[in-house]
Parts: structure tokens; sequence; C-alpha cells
């Protein structure tokens, strides 16, 4: 296996007494679009604070792009997009763009074409000298996210990223990630809608309240959580269907219409029985599917009872998640 | 190191593009130049008066009189008239129609006992009332001295008029610098240091604030470490400040070479002699920037902490009060000071790093500060610059990223000492 692109190593952050994140670990491979999930409350912007150094933890370490430093010392290698945006209102758009290359360790000269290619590119060339607090807000996260990419970083991080994005500019960002992903670098972005999750992520770790509830690549966790579903569609005959569905070993739960059925497989079920059984019998079908639940069902079953209950937030320091 | 320069170019380009700069830029002069010509602009107060002379003197008093009162051409225009019955009432009347500003009444008596009188709609101007007063008094004097036979050439010799030099002695050596141009060069020192501590330390404030409430402060914390960041901005704006001195130096200078020109125009000759300029010696200029370079240090990192443990406006003024109190009480005490700048009290001042900024030009344009306390002073201020940054970059660096209520000072001393 390729040396991880960051490793999280039981880090632990306490805020006057409420631990927003208590012993988390997750290691993310370089090339992934990873997810870090998790309701309001669970920690999430937290851990990418103290994944990029701003905060330290109390407890664990971080390691980034297998350096011991900390992000401040490797921003020329991550881009950083914080949850809650904002630039120099006062300032014009492509200042604004160069001194954040700055911050990432380019020089004036390198930057400036890549910003106008950018701002090109996301459409927003007309604006390049108007001021900041001039662009609507869509317009001012776009600007925002082309400084967290435009000095080519192997890693980016995204808090929340497509929270305020219309439909269209959701899409243009999706398809830069995966652009970017498919240039070999990695992308760590936290959400908590899991619709959206589940369409870009290869990875996930799913928190609440601070701890870690799963992790693993999409399809590790769907297997591992929620059971395996089979869908059936009948042609007109149903065949013996009724009595293959009853029967226990093959088939945990089953709803039944007319000309249609979901069944939950029993523990160590083949569903490849299940349709010799049926076809034998005399049933005609026009579908057979073996379904895997959403990520939604996964994150609501997992989550559910504590979703409702993020931890209380006392102090001054208000851990977002 | 990029980075921070990076920061200070941004704050330097950001802030001489803002337009209050410019407006300050060019502003400052022209405050200080009417600070500075106040005095002769007021003097000058209601321009020319046109007044008639009464004479009922048996000699050639009137007509000398009123020759002399013209001469003084920027105060009054005098004609004469004779005395005659009735006059006195009809020129009331004129005055009363504003067709005259005054007149002046002499007679034989004036020579013998000095009573004159003058009659006028204003009789508050200084200029008026003590051009007049002067004029009757050398011809009074000069009247009677000829009177009793004394050469018109030897009155003329002993009207020299007496120039009282003060100089002050400094070090040993007798400067070229009077009484009023030490107190003019304190006054001022203390002022622009004053404002100039104050006016940019609230600059570094409102723009830690900015990075704050904007949130883009993560973007940055995350790219440099808060003690850059702090450094940069702080540096970056003092070098707004020394720019802004450049500009006003130099339109100073303009000023000062074109001060005859102004004051002439005034018809005011003698007006330098309230305000008088101070002799700037390079030894000056360079206490002066040592000076607010260590102030403005010292108080910017102050006001930087400041910004960082506010989330608003109305939160960083309430926090910045304790801060301008100490420049304040620096300023304040400057009178003080000017008086007496050999006091305890003065010495105490100029030593403590929080007022010595202020303090110490005052005493040296005073003409008291001993090298050794330069020294000394300059030292404790360079020790309280490196304490004050140390505590206000750790205050900074946990402040930048919080949100909510401010922090107590039970709080602000655990953020101290928080490794």
């Amino acid at each position: 296996m390729t040396t991880p692109v960051l490793v999280v190593d039981r880090v632990t952050k306490r805020f006057s007494g409420h631990t927003a994140v208590d012993a988390l670990s997750m290691t993310v491979p370089p090339g992934v679009i990873y997810g870090l999930l998790g309701p309001n409350g669970a920690g999430k912007s937290t851990t990418i604070r103290m994944i990029m150094g701003i905060y330290v933890p109390d407890d664990g370490a971080v390691r980034l792009l297998g350096d011991g430093r900390g992000g401040a010392d490797l921003s020329e290698r991550i881009g950083y997009l914080p949850e809650e945006r904002g630039l120099y209102p006062k300032m014009k758009v492509l200042d604004v763009l160069l001194f954040l290359a700055e911050m990432k360790g380019m020089d004036r000269r390198t930057a400036r074409p890549k910003a106008l290619g950018w701002l090109e590119r996301l459409g927003l060339s007309d604006w390049r000298l108007r001021k900041v607090n001039e662009l609507s807000k869509g317009m001012q996260q776009k600007v925002q996210f082309i400084s967290t990419i435009m000095h080519d970083p192997d890693l980016v991080v995204m808090d929340e990223p497509f929270s305020g994005l219309d439909p269209v500019n959701a899409q243009v960002l999706k398809e830069t990630l995966f652009d970017l992903r498919a240039r070999g670098k990695t992308i760590l972005l936290s959400t908590h809608i899991m619709e959206q999750a589940e369409k870009i992520c290869d990875s996930i770790c799913i928190i609440a309240r601070g701890r870690k509830l799963v992790d693993g690549t999409l399809t590790e966790v769907k297997r591992a959580h929620g059971g395996k579903h089979v869908l059936v569609g009948f042609d007109g005959a149903r065949g013996d269907a009724d009595r293959i569905f009853a029967d226990r070993r093959l088939v945990a739960k089953h709803d039944l219409a007319a000309l249609y059925a979901e069944l939950e497989l029993a523990p160590n079920a083949d569903a490849q029985e299940i349709l010799k059984d049926l076809v034998s019998s005399g049933a005609r079908l026009s579908r057979f599917e073996l379904a895997e639940p959403s990520l939604n069902k996964i994150f609501i079953d997992l989550v559910g009872p504590e979703a409702a209950t993020a931890a209380a937030q006392p102090g001054t320091e208000v851990a977002r998640a | 190191m990029h980075k921070v320069l990076a920061v200070i170019r941004r704050e330097f380009v950001e802030r001489v593009r803002q337009k209050w700069f410019w407006v300050l830029a060019l502003l400052g002069p022209v405050i200080l130049g009417v600070i500075f010509y106040l005095p002769s602009l007021l003097a000058r107060g209601g321009g020319v008066k046109h007044i008639v002379v009464v004479d009922a003197t048996t000699s050639a008093f009137g007509a000398q009189i009123t020759e002399r009162l013209s001469r003084a051409e920027s105060v009054f225009v005098a004609v004469r008239v004779p005395a005659s019955p009735g006059v006195v009432d009809s020129l009331t009347q004129e005055v009363d129609a504003k067709r005259l500003d005054g007149f002046l009444l002499v007679s034989d008596v004036t020579v013998d006992s000095g009573k004159a009188e003058y009659r006028a709609s204003n009789v508050s101007s200084f200029v008026a009332t003590g051009t007049l007063q002067q004029a009757l008094r050398e011809l009074v004097s000069t009247t009677r001295l000829e009177r009793e036979g004394v050469n018109p050439a030897v009155v003329a010799r002993a009207r020299v008029p007496i120039a009282l030099d003060t100089k002050k002695i400094a070090g040993g050596k007798t400067t070229g610098e009077s009484g009023a141009q030490s107190f003019t060069l304190a006054y001022f020192m203390a002022f622009i240091l004053y404002f100039a501590i104050l006016v940019y330390g609230i600059n570094v404030m409102s723009s830690v604030l900015e990075e704050k409430t904007s949130r883009i402060v993560e973007v940055l914390v995350s790219s440099l470490r808060p003690f850059q960041l702090m450094l940069g901005k702080v540096l970056g704006v003092g070098a707004v400040s020394i720019f802004q001195f450049g500009i006003w130096a130099l339109s100073g200078r303009l000023l000062v070479s074109q001060r005859s020109r102004l004051l002439g125009a005034g018809g005011m000759g003698d007006g330098g002699q309230v305000w008088q300029l101070p002799h700037i010696s390079a030894e000056t200029l360079l206490l002066f920037i040592g000076c607010f370079i260590c102030g403005f240090l010292l108080y910017s990192a102050m006001f930087a902490a400041v910004g960082a443990m506010s989330s608003n406006e109305q939160e960083a003024r309430q926090a910045q009060q304790p801060v301008m109190y100490l420049v304040m009480i620096a300023f304040f005490s400057m009178f003080a000071m000017v008086n007496d700048p050999g006091s305890t009290l003065s010495v105490t001042l100029s030593l403590i790093p929080f007022t010595a900024p202020i303090a110490m030009p005052v005493r040296w344009a005073a003409g008291n500060l001993p090298a050794g306390q330069i020294a000394l002073s300059f030292a404790f201020m360079l020790l309280a610059i490196v304490a004050v940054t140390w505590i206000a970059s750790r205050i900074y660096r946990v402040g930048i990223l919080m949100t909510g209520k401010r922090p107590s000072v039970k709080e602000l001393v655990r953020w101290v000492r928080a490794a």
C-alpha cells in the first residue's frame, strides 16, 4: 500500500470541559476523494482544523503528506477551504487571489496567469478588477474555491464545500474535484449531505459526537452495514414465489406486492439460489437486482439516536461540525 | 520570510490605495499649518479699519499720528480732520451706519498727560488697539523729548527696539533655540507622536479585526504562523505611517519655506514671534523617529491583541480603552513636563516604556535629557517591546480563531500561559 496522504492518529480536542473530538483516527490514501461525514456538531470542523494545524490536538497526532511538520509549513502542498467563507471585502478579486497565492508560497508572477486562467474557467474574468464585496455570494465562493486549488496542491481539504452553492456551481465544483482526483490529487471534504457524499466519495469516515462510527471505502462500508437487499419484479407469472420468500434460511424479511418484492437476505444466504428457485418454479422475471442500502440509510441507522442530541458546547470556543 | 513580506506588502498597498490615507496625508499639513498660523490669522481679524483722527491739537501731533497710523497699512486707513463742534456727533453716526470703523480723539492734553480716546464699533481687536497704543506711546514720548530740547537723532537712536533673546543651554552648549521654540518643538513632537501612535495602532487593530470577522484568518493561519501574520501586519502599517510622515515632512518643509510669503500676505511681519520655528537638528529627528518606532511597535502589538480578542467593532472600542489611556497619560503629562523637565515625575515618565515615547521628546525639547537616560529609556522600551509582543502574540494566536463573548482577564492569562 502506498504511503497515506494523511494519518490522523487518535486525536482528541477538548474545549472547556466538553470533548469535541475523542480519540479519532483515520487514514486517507492518495488519489481519492475522502468524505468526513457526520451530523451537525459531530466535530468535523474541529477535526479539519486540527488537520490544518489551526488547532493543536490535546492528544494524538496528525501526519500530513508523510511529513512530521504542521499545516503552515506544508501550505504549498495543501489547499484549505474553511467552512466559514471569507475574503477581504475591499480588495480587488485578482489582488486577493495573488495575495492568497503568496500565502501558499507562490510568487506573484507565477500566480497571475494561474489566477486569470481559473477566473476564466469559472466565468469570473470580467470581475477580476472588481472589489470582492461587489460580487454575489456564489461568486465569492468561487473566488475562494480558486484560492484553495490555484497553487495545485497535493491535498485539498474542504469543509462543507457544497453548502450554499446552486446546482450549476455544485456541478462545476464536482467536476473540478473529479479532475483533481484524475490528476492524482487527494481531496478530503466534510459534509452532512449523504446523497452528495455517495456520489462523490471513494472512502468515508462517519463520526458523531467526536467519535468515529465507521470508516473505509464506500463499498466496504455499504457491505458491512445495513445488509443485502434484493429487488424482484415479476413479468406476469409469479411461480412459487410465496413459498420461496417464506424460507427463513434465504430471506430474512420480505415486502411483497402484486408484481414487485423487496427482500432482505438472511445472513449467509446467496441471492443466486433464490433466483434459481424462482426461475425453476416457473416465475417470469422482469427484474432481479442486488441492491445496496443508500449511504443515507446507513448514516441514519448509525447516527440516528445520537444525531438529535449533539453534545452541548459551552464556553467561548464553539466547535462547529 | 516571503510570506511576512507578502503580508507587509498587502497592508501597505491596500492602505495607501485608500482614500483616507491621502485625505490624511494632504490634510495633515493643512491642519498643522492652521495651528501654526492661526494666531496670526486670528490677530489679523477684521482686516483694514477705516478711521478718522479728530485733531484738536495746536501742534503737528495730529498730522504726525495720522501719518504713523497710515504706515500700518494692513491695519488702518487713517484720515485727519480738524476738531470742530458737531464733528464727534456726525462721526458717531457714520460709525453707526458702518461707513466708518472708528475715530481717535487727540488734543494737546494727549501729549501732556498721555490721554487719548478711541471710539469704534469694535474695540476688542488686539491688533487695532495694540497698534494705536504703540503709535501713540512712541509719538508722545518723542514729542515730549523734543519739547525738552533733545536732539531728534538721539531720540531715534534711543528708540532702537530691544530684543530679548532666550537661548537654551543643553548639554553644556548654548543652542540657537529660544524658549518659545522649545515649547513649540515639545508640543509638536508630543502631539504628532500621540496622534500617530493612536491612529496607526488603531489601524493595526481594525486590520486584525477585519481578518477575524471575515474569517479569512483561518486560511491565513493554515498558511503561516500567527506571529508571522501579526508581525507582517504591524510592520506593514508601520511602513504606511513612515510613508505618511515622509509626505508630511515634505509638505511641512514647503509650508515652512513659504511661510514668510504666507505671513507677508497677512501683513504680519512679526507674526512669527508667536510661533517661532524651532531648529530641528539631526539628533532631534533621530530621537523623534526612534521614539515613534518604539512607541508604535509597543502600542500596535497591544492593539493587535485587542483586535484579536474582540469579535466586532463595538467590543474592540471598549477593549481598546485601557491601551488608549496609557497613550493619553503620556500626552497630557507633557504640560507638566515642559514646565519642569527635570522633576521626578518627568524622569519617571520618560523611563516607563509606555510613556517614554512621548515623554522623552518633550524633555529633550525642553532641554533636560541626559544621554544616559536616553540610553536607559530606549533599553527599557526595547525590553518592553519584546515582552509585550510576546504576550500580545499569544493572545493574538488564540484570539483570532475565537468567536463568541469577549474573554475575561482570567481567560486572557490562560491564553498567554497556554503552550
